[in-house]
């Protein structure tokens, strides 16, 4: 299953974007058992695709350039991936946590992410910043037998 | 009725300091989570919801208990302020306790029942107010109730209060030695004091003493001694010549050769003495012993037959792979991906390139049976960078490289992982145990038979990846 | 975002209905609210279906302004996928939360008189 969403780089698309997210998890887990998957699952990709999105259009700096972003989905056996691509300037994906005692008002997207999905990856090529998501959908902690 | 279930972030920090990776709640008690015997004791209450009440985190108790479907009782959870009263938080979760009568289960405490009470017409019967206590916490009865209120004397309940490791260790070696357990145990109860669970191999050499109650996917090799009064969970590994009695072994546990777990409780790399509350973190992660002292002229011995296997693998699928390769390209079936990974081969990170194929056509299908996907992993073999047989090389992101190097170092990183060589479930928990009870035992003429076994395997799987 | 504004028990609840992600949170820290500065306030969440962190960091804001100002925010009927937010970030810690609207204001009332 391979799905690929191109969307202007705008903040009024943001929940087009978690919401095409949420969809695809959705039909990704209704190919699998459900009863076995994780229960957040779904959530977790609504949530850190709103996060990615919204960063990219964050630091987009000449919105007049028509900028886009692309959104594509991928799967392999019980995992699924998304990738958030866009044509800002390279940055660092390896910023620290926010500091949760002084609850800070932002700076909470990348840390989201890490802590929704199983791994976070992030790639520069050829002009593209692409932050690459995967989750299992199934738990790994199981007590019942 | 509905139960209330109140537990603070200060009364349960003790346990977290013995088990920092499991939520307080979900610290097993004979292999179940303390969180279902409160869920099956409202369940036996009568309750048709239950609400979790914490001022700390609840992430993992929901990921666990989720909405309750699997009890059949609706679950949610709510937060508090570690500073607010019993009365703030009932104002706090008024909906919930609003119309009906409300259990209150206040304080990280155990509750002893026995499953064969009827404690739906016990409570029903009772006044509101408090049923018992103990030093730290309660159990409470709230609201409105219309038929005739009569007290009993001898309420077949009692409280404990979870404080210190030992009660802990007490407690589960109580549940276990009773005859006819009264609570539900994790379901694969066969024989009086022996509980064992699914996919587990004991070897015929090793003696189990009962009581004992074992979980799922658990290793028992030759001459070891389980029990009597031995507590393991799932996915451990108990390791020739040991023995583990009067013991708790937690889940995902390496207990290594000829080691001696007694009166004690043993969670990854950690030891705890119950009696004393004294915990020592072991060097060795899992327990695991035996793995550094192989020599250097083993590992060369073993570079060597691994390369010679490799060269082998190489100049048998080199005429398939250039045929079928170039095809698959143009098809756009054959994926590469680039990551950076790290492996005990050379201790260091390397970026490698892996290859997935689309199972989608009759060439695609041959390519992944023949493992041509791993072709060009194969050259890395005779350079020294990965081994022919181990495990699959983990993936590197910066925020993780520290969590890596220090739980990840005894894994070779390798061309084909033992997890695929015995069809493991693909569950990263399992295949890593498996993974490190290979590397302790491997040896280079035992790779080379498990490589084929790869290999033959690859041919029927029916996923391109692990 | 639809916000609405209404008085139980003389608290200004402010019900949110709709999505409180970064389009949206500007919205809301704009929002300014009918009711004295001083006073303590209830977001109702009960109609938000989905908030991302830039949604958190919105209420965030208008609670420090509100404290600055001697009132407060006290949240109520949040659905479980907004609860997780709060849960992962711990920002639940600086929220009293209530599960019921009435419940809030009648304790943001009790607390205001004693103040």
């Amino acid at each position: 299953m391979i799905t690929v969403i191109t969307l202007p780089a705008e903040i009024r698309f943001v929940r087009l974007a978690s919401l095409a997210a949420l969809q695809v998890a959705e039909i990704f887990i209704d190919s699998l058992n459900p009863s076995q998957s994780d229960p957040g699952f779904c959530d977790a990709f609504e949530l850190s695709v709103s996060e990615a999105f919204t960063n990219s259009v964050r630091y987009a700096e000449h919105p007049e350039q028509d900028k886009t972003i692309t959104i594509s989905f991928s799967s392999e056996n019980n995992k699924l991936t998304v990738s958030v691509s866009d044509t800002n300037s390279p940055f660092n994906p390896d910023t620290p946590s926010p500091d949760l005692s002084s609850y800070p008002e932002n700076g909470y997207g990348l840390f989201l992410i890490r802590q929704l999905m199983d791994s976070l990856s992030y790639k520069r090529e050829e002009g593209t910043n692409r932050i690459s998501m995967t989750k299992q959908a199934y738990c790994s902690q199981n007590y019942n037998p | 009725m509905k139960t209330l279930i109140i537990i603070r972030e200060q009364d349960y920090e003790w346990l977290h300091h013995f088990f920092p990776d499991i939520h307080p709640l979900l610290v097993p008690i004979c292999n179940k989570p303390f969180a279902e015997f409160l869920i099956d004791f409202s369940i036996l209450a009568g309750s048709e919801a239950l609400r979790f009440v914490m001022d700390g985190p609840l992430s993992d108790v929901e990921r666990y208990c989720d909405n309750g479907n699997r009890w059949g009782i609706p679950v949610s959870y709510a937060s508090i302020q570690s500073t607010d009263d019993l009365q703030t938080v009932i104002e706090k979760n008024q909906r919930f306790c609003s119309a009906e009568r409300v259990l209150i289960i206040n304080g990280f405490i155990f509750i002893h029942y026995d499953k064969q009470h009827n404690y739906k017409t016990l409570l029903a019967s009772l006044p509101d107010g408090e049923i018992l206590s103990c030093d730290s916490g309660s159990l409470s009865l709230r609201g409105s109730r219309s038929e005739t209120q009569k007290v009993l004397e001898n309420i077949p309940l009692s409280l404990i209060r979870l404080d210190v490791i030992d009660v802990y260790y007490r407690l589960c070696m109580e549940i276990l030695n009773a005859a006819s357990s009264p609570y539900v145990l994790p379901g694969y109860s066969n024989e009086a004091y022996c509980h064992i669970g699914r996919n587990v191999v004991i070897s015929k050499r090793a003696e189990i003493r009962k009581p004992v109650i074992i979980g799922n996917n658990v290793q028992i090799l030759a001459d070891s001694i389980i029990g009597p009064n031995a507590v393991i969970d799932s996915n451990v590994i108990i390791d020739r010549e040991s023995a583990v009695i009067d013991s708790i072994v937690l889940a995902n546990t390496y207990i290594g050769e000829h080691l001696e777990v007694q009166n004690k409780i043993a969670s990854g790399n950690i030891l705890i003495e119950p009696e004393s509350g004294i915990s020592i973190a072991m060097d060795d992660p899992h327990l695991l012993t035996g793995i550094n002292t192989s020599g250097s002229s083993k590992s060369l011995f073993q570079s060597i037959v691994h390369g010679l296997a490799a060269l082998l693998l190489i100049l048998l699928q080199l005429i398939p792979f250039l045929i079928l390769w170039p095809i698959l390209t143009l098809q756009g079936k054959w994926k590469k991906s680039t990551n950076s990974y790290y492996t005990a081969v050379s201790e260091k990170y390397l970026i490698l390139t892996t290859t997935a194929i689309e199972r989608t056509g009759p060439l695609s299908t041959l390519a992944a049976a023949l493992s041509l996907d791993r072709f060009t992993l194969l050259f890395r073999v005779l350079i020294g960078q990965l081994a022919i047989i181990g495990s699959w090389p983990h993936v590197v992101t910066p925020s993780k490289i520290t969590e890596h190097s220090s739980t990840e170092s005894c894994c070779r990183a390798a061309v084909f992982s033992y997890a695929e060589t015995e069809e493991w479930p693909v569950n990263i928990g399992d295949t890593a145990i498996v993974e490190r009870y290979y590397a302790a035992h491997g040896n280079p003429m035992k790779d080379i038979a498990l490589t084929l076994k790869a290999l033959f395997n690859r041919i029927h799987e029916t996923n391109t990846h692990p | 975002m639809i916000i609405s504004e209404n008085t139980f028990n003389n608290i200004t609840v402010i019900a949110l209905q709709g999505t409180l992600d970064a389009r949206n949170a500007p919205q809301l820290k704009q929002f300014n609210s009918a009711g004295a500065a001083a006073n303590s306030i209830v977001i109702n969440l009960s109609e938000v279906d989905f908030l991302d962190s830039s949604g958190l960091g919105a209420i965030v804001s208008i609670t420090r302004l509100k404290r600055s100002q001697g009132g407060d925010v006290i949240l109520a009927c949040m659905n479980d996928k907004v609860r997780n937010v709060f849960e992962i970030t711990h920002v639940y810690k600086l929220f009293d939360i209530y599960d019921d609207v009435e419940a809030a204001t009648l304790n943001a009332e009790k607390k205001q008189t004693s103040l």
